[in-house]
């Protein structure tokens, strides 16, 4: 078997890189796929708590590279999934910690066993983040709407074509349809037209991604979840399906509803 | 029932006010990136323009600084904007009629 190797990464902390992770792993091991999540921010781990692992955790992912243990005694069975495992960052060390090349080797030997290797980048462009894209041999962005986030994704992106990491894809998270609606957020086109990438998905804001987090459980177990459904979809494309995009029209009232019903409504604004 | 009209003219007007801030945020957005992946800091092209000044002195009377320099977007393309007041050529064409 030789697997895929896949950082998700961002460049700005706090747009959901950790969440998707998550996401696509559980989707991915859903679809029967092996899937293994690497938690490389090493001294700000989180992708345990997200995945409601946290307590189950005796070695990490430094421990392994040192050889203080075994691969095998890291990786965390996950509570739903039977073919999905953590391997957690240290939480007491810091990001000197490995090597580029360590975890390189750790994934090419992870990816003889698993279909996917998925690897939580840390935020910024320093040390961690070399590590993390060093090991991969794909990228997925993760952005939001916003124009720090945008920005951020635009140099990140400079920088995975400089470490040969060509044509990552880009999930816009938390869109929030109704300010698209009124012309207060950037829409898909307008991103894709601002950083000339292909687009893997488009997940909508929705707060059962932090109920999901609170209890530890990925909101794609959700199945009335939008936010889940979009992570499953992307899972679905990353799996080499082909899924048309969802369409992310906000609520409507009912006088909206009705009006649409005998022509009157605008123009559909979005198609996601 | 002219109250209601002056409401509804008020509403409107309202309406044509709001600043879409979405297409503000790609605008500035397009240039802010243009900036980042040229990576040409300021003193850069500050020193490039002065450059240039001096060569085109060289063969025209210029007025002392540009009236634009600027790196934008045109379209697909990105296209350094340069204009140059050129003094000899101000004297020669009659200003009106």
């Amino acid at each position: 078997m030789t697997g895929r190797t896949i950082v998700i990464t961002s460049g700005k902390g706090g747009v959901g890189k950790t969440t998707a992770t998550a996401n696509l792993g559980t989707a991915l091991a859903m679809r029967g796929q092996k899937v293994v999540v690497i938690d490389a921010d090493i001294g700000l781990r989180n992708l345990d708590v997200i995945m409601g692992l946290e307590n189950r955790i005796v070695y990490d992912l430094v421990n392994v590279i040192e050889g203080k243990c075994k691969m095998h005694q890291a990786m965390i069975r996950d509570k739903h999934q039977l073919e999905l495992f953590l391997i957690p960052a240290a939480q007491t060390r810091d990001k000197d910690s490995i090597e580029p090349e360590q975890l390189r080797e750790l994934c090419e030997k992870l990816e003889q066993e698993f279909d996917y290797v998925l690897i939580d980048c840390p935020a910024g462009i320093e040390g961690g983040f070399k590590n993390a894209i060093g090991a991969a041999k794909e990228a997925i962005l993760v952005t939001t709407p916003e124009v720090s986030a945008i920005r951020d994704a635009d140099r990140v992106i400079g920088l995975l074509e400089a470490s040969e990491l060509h044509r990552p894809k880009l999930i816009i998270n938390r869109i929030n349809t109704e300010l698209v609606k009124r012309g207060d957020m950037m829409d898909k086109d307008d991103i894709v037209e601002l950083l000339s990438v292909e687009v893997l998905g488009l997940v909508p804001a929705d707060e059962h991604t932090i109920t999901a987090a609170n209890r530890g459980v990925p909101v794609v177990h959700d199945k009335k979840a939008p936010s889940g459904s979009a992570f499953l979809r992307i899972a679905a494309r990353v799996d080499g399906d082909e899924v048309p995009f969802m369409s992310l029209e906000p609520k409507t009232s009912i006088l909206d509803r009705m009006k649409g019903l005998v022509g009157l409504s605008g123009r559909a604004y979005s198609h996601a | 029932m002219r109250e209601f009209i002056k409401w509804l003219v008020s509403q409107l007007a309202v309406a044509e006010q709001h600043e879409k801030t979405g297409i503000t945020a790609k605008q500035r957005l397009q240039l802010v990136l243009i900036q980042d992946r040229l990576d040409l800091p300021t003193d850069k092209m500050e020193s490039m323009k002065q450059e240039i000044w001096e060569v085109v002195s060289r063969y025209l009377r210029v007025a002392d600084d540009f009236l634009e320099f600027e790196i934008r977007r045109l379209d697909e393309l990105v296209v350094l904007v340069s204009n140059i007041q050129v003094n000899d050529a101000s004297e020669l064409v009659p200003v009106s009629g």
